[in-house]
């Protein structure tokens, strides 16, 4: 090779070595714009990186956390579940009433267990992700519309439950046997609380379905192709019907545990949870056209909206502004995804050349 | 009639299917002869993708059996038919493109361990040996939307192997796929009928059906018209059969070309790409089209024919280059721009550019001409319809969906839509893809008119036939350069596929030097 060719090629290895780096960088936005919000919130709050202040803002990510690992399974197989945060309201309000208010039978008031109560409150939130699995998946119903659907059918069902009021008091009484149902959000366990765990052991069940089983990989599949995924032979239906029992279940266990928390259920709990859901996804690099995305980065997603949230208010910024850079980051978020699948298009052929000169 | 010697691996027996309407087929009886490809042959609509959908498991027949080697078989899914040994690359491309190689290739048949866990060791190297055994090695962890057309049906038949089909189908898979992509496909299917594989092959283009066919069966409309041997069979049997009328290849040459109508210099594109839309660069592209004249653009995929035409159309922003029109000196920085000049652009894929599939065919050909805030319907119906007479669209009724339509009648309205608005330049980005062989001919006979009518006519196009019976004059591109400028006297097949492709130019020099020395 003459020193022309060889002082080229080093050039383009250069040039290429950078563009990668560049990609890296852009690929790994989420973690880095989450390590950058904690390194500028320590500076200019002191309280912030604190052991106190950490753990109430674990506990506040682990509620948008939870949600977003839920949704990212309907995200992914490129449909949109709007009604979590109104599953999250009827959850809270169906344990609410089992546990104040008891069930009658022949006239007799029989008061159920704890645990009961959130079997009930589970069954129920799973029964409206079937009806959006199947409204999605059976009926051709465009997700948006079913789920939005879905939206105001169980906040209407939560407001009926308790006729709009609040149950208080759901500690339970000795007396009924259907104490317990406030250790769902109050407990701790290795001094972490209870739903930071539940947020853990979630991602790691959901990151192991959507990395290492055949039904994540087809979730993939169908968010890339839903044609294709079909021709392939994929059981479309059943794999819909998973993702959106999934978001419902994630749900359910948000408004039991908000429910929990505040030893209260409220039928207004969780609106507009279904938004900082999908803002936390979005944020995590999963596209909002399916096929493309990661729990993990949810997760990153949630993390990034909660120390904003925390931070921001730490600092005194006005709830208002708030909102307009929330608004701001997750905009920005999109467009730099927009940006990475740019330079990955112009600058793959340079890459995938190098790649083959390096394999011969 | 069954041929001596051979055997019938795969029967269908009185197969009929019917759609709302329509009967898609009518008693058909389809033999597969083992070992053999087994040509499918028909126009659009003819009912062969039904036929062989119905194969492959994905739909249903109402009435028929289906015979195995003699044995009835019940295919109610795609998994069925893979489990019976029939696998099948269709039409459309189905591949997942946010999935590796080998992700795509065992997509809905996940190998596991403990049944819970994805194997992806086993994914990779029965991927590996599977693409081995079509001589097309990959590294199976490239991601699939990364890879050419030809690439990725190379996934699709390693997809079937892996499922040992015993039987494959290949419904038009070259229409997507440039030359050398179609030669390395034959090869392919030449390398599966060795290991025993049975093929059944589906395409539109004839000479490819006489290079690899062995057995011929024809449809049209929903029932099987001609059956042979490759022995038996020829170019015309093939054209009379399909089309139920002969061939006529004579479209009548130009009348003496008139003064000069478009003028391009120095035409430059920027090479660009954000994921499917890749575009090829063009350098220094200059040419004149005259009045009356049909000018064929002839160029491999990726050589930039689509670029230029829809740089022309205002479509694409050129970084340098002048545009005339009638002497004009044109500003298109826009579709619009493009348009009020009188510039047409007929796209390549009509289904996903052109045609509004939820609007009927009345509205799909007028609506370029909504102007103002009234419309007058009436005015532009009795318009519509004396271009439906004019281009004889076979529509029943005008008010019907456009997709109702065949496809050589749906590139008819997107043609008598930009002739709606009284065309000075029409662009055709391969006017007849996808359009039987009886629609072409009147696709080519409607473009002569045109042109004759003193509306300048500039196509597209990745066939040799097309360019030869079509144009006046060819211009052939090759990686953004004109490579060739070929007078009607000059054309050949040789010359053609000579100057469009790079690695031929060079050897072609090569042996047209050695012939003189």
């Amino acid at each position: 090779m003459t020193p022309v060719a060889t002082a080229r090629q080093g050039k383009r290895s250069l040039r290429a070595s950078g563009v990668r780096f560049v990609l890296f960088l852009l690929r790994a936005r989420a973690i880095l714009v989450l390590v950058l919000l904690v390194l500028m919130f320590s500076l200019l709050a002191p309280e912030f990186l604190t052991a106190n202040n950490l753990a109430i803002l674990t506990k506040h990510v682990s509620i948008t956390a939870i949600l977003a690992i839920g949704t990212t399974f309907v995200i992914l197989a490129g449909g949109i579940d709007l009604s979590v945060g109104s599953v999250a309201g009827l959850g809270g309000m169906i344990a609410g009433l089992l546990i104040t208010q008891g069930m009658v039978i022949n006239g007799v008031t029989h008061y159920p267990s704890a645990f009961a109560a959130v079997l009930a409150a589970l069954a129920t939130c799973l029964a409206v992700g079937l009806l959006n699995g199947w409204m999605v998946a059976k009926a051709g119903v465009a997700p948006f519309i079913a789920t939005l659907g879905t939206l105001y059918v169980a906040r209407g069902a939560a407001l009926l439950v308790s006729n709009g009021k609040t149950f208080p008091n759901l500690a339970g009484q000795a007396a009924r046997a259907n104490t317990g149902f406030t250790a769902l959000g109050q407990s701790f366990f290795a001094g972490l609380p209870l739903p930071v765990w539940m947020m853990l052991a979630l991602y790691a069940i959901a990151a192991f379905i959507a990395d290492r089983t055949p039904l994540g990989r087809q979730v993939y599949a169908i968010g890339g192709n839903e044609r294709a995924a079909r021709l392939a032979g994929i059981r479309i239906t059943r794999v819909k019907l998973f993702t959106y029992l999934v978001s419902a279940f994630c749900a359910a266990l948000v408004g039991l545990i908000i429910a929990a928390q505040l030893e209260a259920a409220h039928p207004a709990t969780g609106e507009s949870f279904e938004l900082n859901a999908i803002a936390a996804v979005v944020l995590g690099g999963t596209s909002l056209m399916g096929g493309r995305g990661s729990v993990t980065g949810s997760l990153i997603g949630a993390f990034v909206i909660g120390v904003l949230a925390d931070g921001l208010v730490m600092l005194g910024v006005s709830e208002f502004w708030q909102m307009v850079i929330k608004g701001t980051v997750i905009v920005l978020a999109v467009a730099i995804d927009q940006l990475q699948s740019r330079i990955q298009a112009r600058f793959l052929p340079m890459l995938l050349e190098e790649q083959t000169t390096e394999g011969a | 009639m069954k041929p001596q010697g051979e055997s019938v691996m795969l029967e269908a027996r009185e197969i009929t299917r019917r759609y709302p309407g329509t009967v898609a087929l009518k008693s058909v009886n389809f033999r597969v002869y083992r070992n053999r490809v087994n040509v499918l042959i028909g126009e659009n609509g003819a009912g062969k993708s039904t036929l062989m959908r119905i194969l492959a498991g994905v739909e249903h027949a109402d009435e028929g059996e289906l015979l195995l080697e003699g044995r009835r078989i019940d295919l109610r899914s795609p998994r069925d038919a893979a489990r019976e040994g029939i696998g099948i690359v269709h039409q459309e491309l189905s591949i997942l493109p946010n999935l590796d190689i080998a992700e795509n290739i065992f997509a809905g048949r996940e190998p596991t361990r403990a049944g819970v866990v994805l194997d992806r060791a086993t994914e990779v190297t029965r991927s590996e040996a599977a693409l081995r055994r079509l001589r097309h090695p990959m590294n199976v962890g490239t991601p699939a939307d990364q890879l050419s057309l030809g690439r990725r049906q190379v996934v699709e038949v390693a997809r079937a192997i892996d499922q040992n089909a015993k039987i494959l189908i290949l419904d038009e898979p070259t229409s997507a796929l440039s030359n050398a992509e179609t030669e390395s496909l034959f090869k392919v299917i030449a390398e599966l009928k060795r290991a025993g594989v049975t093929i059944i092959y589906i395409s539109h283009r004839l000479h490819e059906l006489l290079h690899i066919g062995e057995f011929f069966t024809v449809l049209r409309s929903g029932r099987v018209v001609g059956e042979a041997t490759r022995a038996e069979v020829s170019r015309q049997w093939i054209v009379e059969r399909m089309s139920g009328r002969s061939e006529s290849n004579d479209i009548a040459a130009a009348v003496q070309s008139g003064p000069e109508l478009l003028r391009v210099r120095g035409l430059e594109l920027a090479a660009s790409s954000a994921g499917e839309d890749s575009q090829s660069p063009l350098h220094d592209v200059g040419f004149t089209l005259n009045k009356g004249e049909i000018l064929g653009i002839y160029g491999l995929l990726g050589s930039g024919r689509t670029e230029l035409l829809e740089a022309l159309a205002g479509v694409r922003a050129r970084l340098a280059g002048e545009i005339s029109l009638n002497g004009d000196l044109l500003r298109l920085q826009s579709a619009p721009d493009a348009v009020k000049a009188g510039i047409f652009l007929v796209p390549e894929d009509r289904q996903r550019d052109g045609l509004f599939p939820e609007l009927s065919i009345r509205e799909n050909i007028t609506l370029g001409a909504w102007r103002g805030f009234l419309v007058d319907r009436a005015d532009q119906e009795a318009q519509a319809r004396g271009l439906v007479a004019e281009l004889r669209i076979a529509a029943k009724d005008l008010e019907l969906p456009v997709t109702t339509l065949s496809g050589g009648n749906q590139q008819k309205v997107l043609i008598a839509r930009c002739l709606m608005r009284s065309p000075v330049l029409l662009l055709l980005d391969e006017p007849a893809r996808g359009v039987d062989v009886g629609a072409k001919a009147e696709i080519y006979a409607i473009l002569r008119r045109l042109a004759n009518q003193e509306i300048g006519v500039v196509f597209t196009s990745s066939e040799i036939e097309e360019t030869r019976i079509l144009a006046d004059r060819v211009l052939v591109l090759c990686q953004g350069c004109i490579s060739a400028e070929l007078s009607r006297a000059e054309l050949s097949d040789e010359a053609l596929f000579a100057a469009a492709s790079p690695v031929v130019a060079a050897s072609a020099a090569q042996s047209m030097g050695d012939m003189h020395a």
